[in-house]
C-alpha cells in the first residue's frame, strides 16, 4: 500500500523547548557546531524553531514555530538540480541523495522555506560523541546537501516489520525522532492518504494552514493555530 | 602619416601588423611574471579549497551563491565583446570594426574559457562535475535535463565552440602569409593552423560565405547564452530574482560590458603595440558612443526592474530592495549606478571630453561597475529570503579574492600569448581589393 | 598533358577582361583559379562559385536539434524521476537545450562544410602549381591541354596581364 506521509504541528501547544531539534541531531548524526558557526550560517538544524515576537515588554507575545523540510508535492527544489540528487519518491518524500549530490546549490537556494543545509567541511564531532551515531543513518562527507528526511529510516523499518507480520501499518506506528521527543504533544506523523489517520483529521481542522501556502508548493507540514 | 589606415601601403601594414609576434620586451615580460604569479596565487587557493571543502570561502546559509557565481556572469558577460563587434556590425557592413574585430574575438574565447571555469569551480563536489553531462554510465544515470544549470551547459559549449570557429576562420589566411616568412619552427606551427591556404577565389568565397553565416549564428547564440544565465536566476522563486526582465537585462548588460573590455584591451595595445595608424581616434570614438548608448539602455532597464519592485511593495521584495538600496549593500549599488552611468554620461557625453584617456577610464568604470552589479544582484536576494528568520550575510574571504584575482591575471596572460602569437589586426581584411567599376 | 598558364594582373578589371577572353572559349570555372592575398569580388557571371553552404547549415541544425530532443525525450523517459510536480518531458523546459543544439548542428556543418567546399581538407588539384602572389596584385591560373597554351597566354596578355608563365604539374 503507498503511503503519502504528512506532520500536523500544533503551534498553540508548542513551547519553544527545542527538544525535536536536539532528538533531531542525535537521531540524524547531525555534526554539532559553537556559536561563531552559527553567525556564519554554517549550523546544520534539520529542524529549527524560530521565534516570532509580537509587542513591547512587558506584554510580549511570543509565536514558536519549528521549520523543517516540507517535502512540498511542488518542490521548487526538486526541478533545479542537474544530477537528480533530490527528487520526488512515491510516497511523496522529497529524497536527497547524498551520493549523488554535486554541490552546484541550486536546490537551497530555490527553497523558499531556506530548510536546506550544506556539509562546509567534513563533519567532526569531538570525542566521545561518534560514539553515539545512529547505525540506521548515513554519515555524510564535506560537499554535499542533506535536509529533513522524515526520518525515513525509520518508515523503513516500520513498513519492514510490519511487512514481516504481515499486517498494515497502524497509524501512528511510525514516529519521526522530533515527533517522539515533543513533551507537549504538539507534533503529529502519519499518512495523509488515509482520511482516518490523525494527521489527516488534524489538516482538515479549521485551524491547520501551511506555510507560504501561496507559492504552489503544496507543503505537506500543517500548522495548527488558533485564528487572532 | 596617413589618416585612414587604408590608404598606407601593403608592405607597411604587413610590417607594423607582423612586428609584434617576434621578441620580448621587457614590459611584457614583467607582465607576463605579475599575471603567473597572480595566477598561481589562485591555483593554490583551489588547491586549498578541494583538499579541505567549500567552508573556506565566505559562503554560508543562506547566501549559498557568492564570488563564484558572480565571477561566473561577469565573465560570460565579457564574452559578449567578440558577438557585438564582429557578429553585428559585419552584418552591417561598418567599414570600422575591421581592425577591432580579431582582437574582440579574441576576447570573447578567452573571457569564455575563463568564465566556464566557475561552473566547476564553484561546486561543493568539484571533482565531480562530469556528472552533468550526459553520457551512458553504469548507474544508469541521465541528468537532469529540466535544470537551468544543464541549459547553461549546453549554451555555453555551443557558444565556446562558434566563438573558437569565428576566431581561427579569418586567421586562416593570415597563418599562410606567416607560414611564409618565419623561422622554421614557427613555420611548421603555422603552416599546419592554415591547413594548406593557397588563397585561391574559391577558397575566399567560400571562407566569405561561411563568416556570414557564422555572424548569424553566433549572435542568435550569444544572445541566447546570457539569457540562459540570466535564467539561472529568474527560474527560482526567490524575492527579486524571478523577475521576466532578467534575460533581456542580462544581455544588454553582458554587450555593454563586453564593449566596456574591449575598449580597455584596444587602449592597450595601441599603446603597447605602437598601432596609433590602425586603431585611431575615430575607432574610440564610434566604440565610446556605443558605450553611451549600452549605459542608457543600462540605466532603463535597471530603473524598470527596481521601479516596479518599489511601486508593487511586495513585502519579501522589498526586503531586498531595502536591503540592495539602503542598507547593507547600498554602498555597493550605488557605486554601481555611478560607475555604469553617472561617469560614463559625462565623459562619454560631452564631445569635448570623448578622449582616448577618458573613453579607456570610462571603460574601465563600467568593468567594476559591472562587476558590482552582478554581485548586487546575487548576494542580496540571497541574504533575504522568504523566512526572514533565515536571513543572513556575506563575507568573501581570501580564497575567493583570490581566484577571482586570477582569472584576470588569466586574461592578461592568455592574452598576450595570443598577441605574440598571431597578428591582432586581420590583414587581409584591411585592404581588400577594389570593387570593378558598377 | 596538362599544363597551367599562370597570369599575374594589377588589379581586377583586368583579370576579369581575361577570364571573359578565356571563357569565350568555352573554357569551364572547373579549370581556372584566381589567387589573391586578400579576397576578390568580380562582377556577377565573370567567375561564379554556386555554394549549397546555407542549405547545409540549415539541414545540420535542423537535424541535430531534432536529434537532441528526441535524447532528452529517451533519456528523461528512460529514468522516470519525478521532480517538482513537473512532467516528464515537456517541449517548453527542454527548448533551450534545443535551441541551443540546432544553433551547434548548424555551427559545426557550417565549417565542416566551409573545409570541404573550400578544397582545404580535400587538397584538390594537389599538384597544380600555386603561384607566389605580390600584395595587390591578382595571378589567373588557367589549367589546359599544352596546345591551348598559346592562345591562352595571349588572351591574358591582349587583358592587361603584366607577366604570363607557363608552368608544368609540380
Amino acid at each position: 500500500m503507498e503511503h503519502r506521509w504528512g506532520m500536523a504541528i500544533d503551534l498553540d501547544r508548542c513551547t519553544g523547548c527545542e527538544a525535536c531539534v536536539v532528538a533531531c541531531h542525535a537521531e540524524n548524526n547531525l555534526p554539532v557546531s559553537n556559536p561563531e558557526q552559527a553567525a556564519e550560517g554554517r549550523t546544520a538544524h534539520w529542524i529549527r524553531v524560530d521565534r516570532y515576537y509580537q509587542g513591547e515588554f512587558p506584554d510580549v507575545k511570543v509565536k514558536y514555530m519549528p521549520v523543517l523540510c516540507q517535502q512540498c508535492d511542488n518542490a521548487p527544489c526538486e526541478p533545479v538540480c542537474p544530477v537528480y540528487a533530490t527528487y520526488h519518491n512515491p510516497e511523496g518524500l522529497n529524497v536527497q541523495v547524498y551520493n549523488r549530490c554535486v554541490g552546484t546549490f541550486y536546490c537551497a537556494n530555490n527553497c523558499p522555506y531556506t530548510v536546506r543545509y550544506f556539509n562546509w567541511f567534513a563533519p567532526e564531532w569531538p570525542e566521545p560523541l561518534e560514539l553515539q551515531h545512529n547505525p540506521d543513518v548515513a554519515v555524510r562527507m564535506g560537499g554535499v546537501m542533506e535536509k529533513c528526511t522524515f526520518c525515513i529510516q525509520r518508515i523503513k523499518r516500520a513498513k519492514e516489520d510490519a511487512a514481516q507480520e504481515k499486517r498494515p501499518l497502524a497509524d501512528g506506528e511510525v514516529q519521526p525522532a522530533c515527533v517522539q521527543s515533543c513533551p507537549a504533544e504538539a507534533m503529529v506523523f502519519g499518512d495523509l492518504d488515509d482520511p482516518q489517520s490523525k494527521v489527516s483529521r488534524l489538516a482538515a481542522n479549521g485551524r491547520a494552514t501551511r506555510l507560504l501556502e501561496e507559492l504552489g508548493t503544496k507543503p505537506k507540514v500543517f500548522y495548527l493555530e488558533r485564528a487572532k | 602619416m596617413a589618416s585612414t589606415p587604408e590608404l598606407l601601403p601593403y608592405q607597411r601594414i604587413r610590417e607594423d601588423l607582423f612586428r609584434p609576434l617576434s621578441g620580448i620586451s621587457r614590459a611584457y615580460a614583467l607582465t607576463t611574471a605579475v599575471a603567473f604569479v597572480v595566477g598561481a596565487a589562485g591555483l593554490i587557493a583551489w588547491g586549498y579549497q578541494l583538499r579541505r571543502g567549500m567552508g573556506v570561502t565566505g559562503l554560508g546559509r543562506p547566501v549559498f551563491w557568492g564570488f563564484y557565481i558572480v565571477d561566473f556572469v561577469f565573465w560570460i558577460g565579457i564574452s559578449h565583446a567578440g558577438t557585438l563587434i564582429s557578429a553585428i556590425l559585419r552584418l552591417t557592413n561598418a567599414a570600422w570594426r575591421k581592425p577591432v574585430t580579431r582582437a574582440a574575438e579574441a576576447i570573447t574565447v578567452f573571457a569564455l574559457m575563463i568564465g566556464g571555469m566557475f561552473p566547476i569551480i564553484h561546486l561543493g563536489r568539484a571533482w565531480l562535475f562530469y556528472w552533468l553531462l550526459p553520457y551512458p554510465n553504469s548507474r544508469l544515470l541521465w541528468p537532469n535535463f529540466r535544470s537551468p544549470l544543464l541549459w547553461d551547459l549546453t549554451a555555453i559549449v555551443t557558444y565556446m565552440t562558434g566563438s573558437v570557429i569565428y576566431l581561427y576562420l579569418p586567421l586562416i589566411p593570415d597563418m599562410a602569409q606567416l607560414a611564409e616568412h618565419n623561422t622554421p619552427w614557427r613555420r611548421k606551427f603555422y603552416r599546419a593552423l592554415s591547413l594548406g591556404w593557397t588563397g585561391s577565389d574559391r577558397q575566399w568565397h567560400a571562407l566569405e560565405r561561411a563568416m556570414k553565416l557564422m555572424a548569424c549564428l553566433i549572435l542568435a547564440v550569444a544572445v541566447s547564452v546570457h539569457t540562459v544565465v540570466a535564467w539561472d536566476f529568474a527560474m527560482a522563486l526567490a524575492p527579486m530574482w524571478h523577475s521576466t526582465i532578467f534575460g533581456p537585462y542580462f544581455v544588454a548588460g553582458a554587450i555593454f560590458s563586453g564593449i566596456a573590455a574591449l575598449i580597455l584591451v584596444m587602449a592597450a595595445l595601441r599603446k603597447v603595440l605602437r598601432l596609433e595608424s590602425y586603431l585611431t581616434r575615430r575607432h574610440f570614438d564610434n566604440l565610446a558612443r556605443l558605450l553611451l548608448l549600452m549605459s542608457l539602455l543600462w540605466l532603463y532597464f535597471t530603473v524598470s526592474e527596481n521601479l516596479t519592485v518599489w511601486y508593487g511593495n511586495d513585502p519579501k521584495e522589498m526586503a531586498v530592495f531595502g536591503a540592495r538600496t539602503r542598507a547593507h549593500y547600498a554602498p555597493y549599488f550605488w557605486t554601481m549606478v555611478v560607475l555604469n552611468f553617472v561617469i560614463p554620461f559625462v565623459v562619454l557625453g560631452i564631445r569635448r571630453l570623448r578622449t582616448i584617456a577618458n573613453t579607456a577610464i570610462a571603460a574601465g568604470c563600467v568593468v567594476v561597475g559591472m562587476w558590482l552589479e552582478r554581485f548586487v544582484i546575487v548576494v542580496p536576494t540571497l541574504a533575504n529570503p522568504r523566512l526572514a528568520s533565515a536571513s543572513g550575510s556575506y563575507a568573501p574571504t581570501w580564497v575567493e579574492g583570490a581566484i577571482t584575482a586570477a582569472t584576470f591575471a588569466a586574461m592578461v596572460m592568455l592574452y598576450m600569448i595570443f598577441s605574440k602569437l598571431f597578428p591582432i589586426i586581420a590583414v587581409w581584411e584591411f585592404k581588400p581589393h577594389e570593387q570593378e567599376d558598377e | 598533358m596538362t599544363v597551367y598558364v599562370i597570369g599575374e594582373f594589377r588589379d581586377t578589371a583586368s583579370a576579369a577582361q581575361a577570364i571573359r577572353l578565356i571563357r569565350d572559349h568555352a573554357v569551364s570555372g572547373a579549370d581556372l583559379d584566381v589567387f589573391s592575398e586578400e579576397p576578390v569580388e568580380f562582377r556577377r557571371g565573370v567567375l561564379d562559385r554556386p555554394s549549397r553552404m546555407s542549405l547545409a547549415s540549415v539541414l545540420g541544425g535542423i537535424s541535430f536539434g531534432l536529434l537532441s530532443s528526441a535524447f532528452i525525450y529517451f533519456a528523461q523517459h528512460n529514468y522516470r524521476l519525478v521532480t517538482g510536480g513537473m512532467p516528464v518531458f515537456s517541449f517548453w523546459a527542454t527548448g533551450v537545450i534545443t535551441f541551443e543544439m540546432t544553433m551547434l548542428g548548424a555551427i559545426v556543418a557550417t565549417f565542416a562544410w566551409f573545409l570541404w567546399e573550400s578544397g582545404l581538407i580535400r587538397k584538390r588539384d594537389r599538384r597544380a602549381p600555386v603561384p607566389e602572389v605580390e600584395p595587390g596584385s591578382l595571378c589567373l591560373r588557367m589549367r589546359c591541354a599544352e596546345d591551348e597554351a598559346a592562345w591562352a597566354s595571349d588572351a591574358m596578355r591582349r587583358a592587361g596581364a603584366i607577366g604570363v608563365q607557363r608552368r608544368g604539374e609540380s
